[in-house]
């Protein structure tokens, strides 16, 4: 049975007529990488927040149909209870730290010791979080005087350190700079290959076509597209909808257009434009192509 | 950035070594006796016999003193000759300017009031050299302080700074953008208005993340508490702290009974 579980949710925000996510039907798999792409607005931050339980629970407003991680209905549950099953991290790492501990050990343990876990098992979490995450070096340091990159990993290692079943990720590299991305990414990587169930929030198109096993496209609250990486990032419903495209695709879309592109599928990563590239210009075509 | 967001000076003493609570015990003491004491002498005694010699076993004297000399002594001496000129006091003038006189009595109800003030701020000087704020409030959430109340003490403490900075950001982005802050003081009243907006509307989002940032990690959650310091009450923090409380009751006790 899928772990994550959505059938018809709809959700509206206290104080609006128009709900923000429409009749969403979404089903994840333990151990699966599934990222979620959409325009600004399309209620992604929206749909992060229903799977980890802060709506309706904590924004209130209404939420219809059935929300269910590993078994347990979120209408059932409380959010105390509820962010043990599901972790969630998002944008501003900033604004992710607790601001209650001086060290980024104690920042770590935040979470274990509001939920009662003995000391021990705590400090063996928080140090196996650490090297997780590449934040060993760090265990003194004051969380505030990172750099974007390590406050977001610790923002993660935070999460991780609670051991939930789901981590539910909301553009955790918009505000990085591309090696803070990099560093983000190696985490959210090696997380998923010790097989925790991601679901992911991201922009960065190459990034999702490196690592997901599945891609949905929101589009006003509701999905428009749930598939295989190769087919959803490369569908011509993007472009037209208002979604970003990866840069390999786009190159090969314009080539096609012009005559270049012989493959059949458009590629989603360097290495299958590379390819596809190598295969369609040894046909020399390119004066043909010269002379449009 | 900001590595030292507190008062705390990580030393091995035996002061450091108390348990938290027998610190703030301890403070809270000698600020009582110093204020409660009948005898004028008392608050002078304490900070010769009682909070020098602290500073000194706790090895923070070099940071105490220089708080004491930069900070405190500047303001105390201020207060000194505000209440030597203001207090009331019938008795020989031993100095007078523009109408106003010291008198012998004014001075030394002055001096004492000052020595209160000098224990009261020497005494918790010392708990927080001496306590790092996450131990002082860790032992009282563990004693029954709700977290709640905890969270905000240290979040408090820390964000001071954090708002100074951003402050500071946003009054450096707008001036950029031509916002006269160094003018007449009407000007700069108004020109400062653009930077409320910024600053309070981007506080309350980052409050709203905040609070799903600490409650996705079980902040509100029911499940009994641990905590990854551990602390130490011995038998003698206990014994300390009776002590203490003893004394206390005997002063006001002393007080009733001579007044
Ligand atoms: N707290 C809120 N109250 C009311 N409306 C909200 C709230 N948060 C977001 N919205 C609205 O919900 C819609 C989807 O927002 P969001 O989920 O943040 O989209 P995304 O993350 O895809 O950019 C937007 O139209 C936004 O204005
Ligand atoms: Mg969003």
């Amino acid at each position: 049975m899928a772990i994550v579980n959505l059938q018809n949710v709809t959700y509206k925000y206290p104080l609006t007529d128009v709900p923000v996510l429409q009749n969403i039907n979404l089903q994840v798999e333990e151990g699966e990488f599934v990222a979620v792409i959409g325009p600004n607005g399309a209620g992604k931050s929206t749909l992060c927040y229903t799977l980890a339980g802060f709506a309706p629970h904590f924004f209130k407003g209404e939420l219809t149909g059935i929300v269910e991680v590993a078994g347990v209905e979120s209408h059932n549950s409380i959010l105390s209870e509820w962010v043990l099953n599901v972790g969630l991290a998002f944008q501003n790492p900033f604004n992710q730290i607790s601001g209650a501990k001086y060290t980024v050990f104690e920042e770590l343990a935040f979470g274990l010791e509001n939920i009662g876990i003995p000391r021990d098992e705590m400090i063996a979490r928080v140090e196996g979080a650490m090297k997780l995450t590449g934040i060993s070096d760090l265990a003194d340091r004051s969380p505030y005087s990172l750099s974007g990159g390590q406050q977001q990993r610790v923002a993660l290692a935070s999460i991780l350190v609670m051991q939930p079943r789901v981590l539910v990720l909301d553009e955790p590299t918009s505000q990085m700079d591309p090696i803070g991305t990099r560093e983000v990414f190696g985490v959210i990587h090696s997380m998923a290959e010790s097989g925790m169930t991601v679901i992911l929030v991201e922009h960065k198109m190459e990034w999702i076509a490196q690592f997901a096993d599945r891609v949905i496209a929101l589009k006003d609250g509701e999905i428009l597209m749930n598939g295989d990486p190769s087919e959803v990032l490369t569908s011509p419903l993007l472009p037209s909808n208002g979604f970003g495209t990866s840069r390999y695709t786009s190159v090969a879309r314009r080539a096609q257009e012009l005559g270049l592109w012989n493959e059949g599928k458009l590629p989603i990563t360097l290495d299958e434009a590379v390819r596809g590239f190598n295969s369609s210009l040894t046909k020399e075509e390119i004066p043909d192509a010269r002379a449009k | 950035m900001h590595e030292r967001l507190s008062f705390f000076v990580k030393r091995d003493s035996p002061i450091h070594r108390l348990n938290p609570m027998t610190k703030a015990v301890m403070a809270l003491s000698l600020v009582l006796i110093a204020f409660l004491s009948p005898w004028y002498w008392t608050p002078l005694a304490l900070f010769l016999f009682v909070i020098l010699p602290l500073s000194l076993v706790a090895r923070v004297a070099r940071e105490y003193w220089n708080f004491i000399l930069k900070v405190i002594l500047p303001t105390l001496i201020i207060l000194f000759i505000m209440q030597a000129f203001f207090l009331p006091g019938e008795s020989r003038s031993i100095f007078e300017v523009f109408g106003l006189e010291i008198t012998e009595l004014s001075a030394r109800l002055a001096f004492r009031n000052v020595m209160r003030i000098l224990v009261m701020i020497s005494s918790f000087t010392i708990l927080l050299l001496t306590t790092h704020p996450s131990e002082l409030m860790s032992d009282l959430s563990r004693r029954g302080l709700p977290g709640q109340f905890a969270y905000v003490v240290i979040s408090s403490l820390q964000i001071i700074p954090q708002m100074q900075a951003k402050a500071q950001t946003i009054i450096s982005a707008q001036r950029s953008r031509g916002l006269d802050t160094q003018s007449s003081f009407l000007r700069r009243v108004g020109g400062i208005l653009p930077l409320v907006g910024p600053l309070v509307f981007g506080s309350l989002v980052e409050v709203e993340e905040r609070a799903i940032a600490i409650e996705a990690r079980g902040f509100t959650s029911t499940r009994p508490k641990t905590f990854l310091r551990e602390i130490q009450d011995t038998s003698f923090d206990r014994a300390l702290r009776w002590a203490l409380i003893a004394c206390v009751i005997l002063t006001l006790i002393l007080r009733i009974w001579l007044s």
